[in-house]
């Protein structure tokens, strides 16, 4: 994949698309969490059966560059605090934006709120395996050059509590997956050129005061495993996340026990009784009580 | 959008406060949202309202305003 500093927003962009392409539902009123330079904004537009749309960013500029460029309203607003009333959106969209926020449950919850009975989350946010390589090649040059080494890369986001937030944030129905994305680089001061132009170069708060020393960039970007023609290869873990605002009429898991109908019924079989093992939790051995 | 300063009305009917989701009352003239109970007037540039609160102007609580 060619390296460009706005492609991979534009890439996870349209999978986001895709994703919301599969559900049959006309979302009138939509809110992009995050929108940057109102790429996403403009695609969600052309989405039959919208009919407003928001967009917001933390970065008052970006927020009026988005609005510049697709003549659709837009606020700054901080994800922690969203300054839109309660149920005002059917949609809320964001496209690798929340990485920045410090508080992902709060942001979260706050989405939750905005969205109207029935309303649909859909994220994408960069995942745990997120430029692995660049920051195993930082730390390793760090202790190298510097004899220490701290947090360069933003802690990212784990699929695996991705479900678990979205459920605690009460969101119905949360689902979650990864999509991994690589992209080849000349070089790793190539990469780290990009992420820099990108505002990505790092996202956390507590990032040690001052510039990197020039050789230990040089040497982190020696340590970087380059393939057989000298380019490396980033990999970008997107995390998609997607959950619910309760509404009348979702689906809902029944009691255990619950059941009016035989399985064995349906299949035209005999039923063979389990005994009193059914439901009964492994010991430790592995073997049922 | 950016000829005047104004807020699109679709976008004004759905801001609240951000630190307290209570009404913003807009003052068009001043281009400020303004929140009386969190004391904050948020400023609207080129149309877009700013709903920071680093970004706010601190306004006495009280004072009676329009």
């Amino acid at each position: 994949m060619p390296a460009d500093h706005d492609f991979l927003f534009a890439e996870v962009g349209a999978r986001l698309l895709d994703r919301l392409a599969d559900v049959r539902r006309d979302f009138p009123r939509i809110l992009d969490l995050g929108c940057r330079r109102g790429a996403l904004g403009a695609a969600l537009g052309a989405r039959p059966g919208t009919a407003f749309i928001v967009q917001c960013d933390l970065a008052p500029e970006m927020a009026g560059a988005a609005s510049a460029a697709n003549d659709l309203p837009a606020a700054a607003a901080d994800e922690e605090l969203l300054p839109f009333a309660d149920g005002a959106f059917d949609l809320i969209v964001s496209n690798l934006a929340l990485h920045w926020t410090n508080d992902l449950p709060g942001a979260l919850a706050q989405a939750r709120r905005a969205l109207a009975p029935d309303g649909l989350f859909m994220a994408a946010l960069f995942g745990v395996g997120t430029l692995a390589e660049l920051r195993v090649a930082l730390m390793e040059a760090e202790l190298a050059v510097e004899g220490g080494a701290s947090p360069r890369v933003s802690p990212f986001a784990d699929v695996r509590d991705a479900g678990d937030l979205l459920a605690r944030a009460g969101f119905a129905m949360p689902v979650a997956d990864v999509e991994t994305i690589r992209v080849s680089f000349p070089d790793a001061l190539a990469l780290m050129r990009d992420l820099g132009a990108m505002g990505e170069s790092n996202a956390v708060a507590e990032r040690r005061k001052g510039m990197t020393r020039r050789a230990t960039l040089m040497e982190a970007a020696a340590r970087y495993p380059a393939g057989p023609d000298g380019r490396i290869t980033a990999s970008f873990e997107v995390v998609f996340m997607a959950g619910w605002a309760p509404g009348p009429g979702q689906p809902k898991a029944l009691k255990p026990g619950s059941a009016t109908a035989r399985l064995a019924d349906h299949l035209g079989v005999t039923e063979i009784p389990a005994g009193d093992q059914t439901g009964q939790p492994f010991t430790d051995e592995g073997k049922r009580r | 959008m950016s000829e005047n300063n104004d807020v699109d009305p679709k976008l004004l009917e759905i801001l609240v406060c951000p630190v307290t989701k209570g009404p913003l009352a807009y003052d068009r003239e001043k281009g400020e949202l303004v929140s009386k109970k969190a004391g904050l007037a948020f400023p609207v540039r080129g149309g877009i309202p700013i709903m920071l609160v680093d970004e706010a102007r601190r306004i006495d609580a009280d004072p009676a305003r329009s």
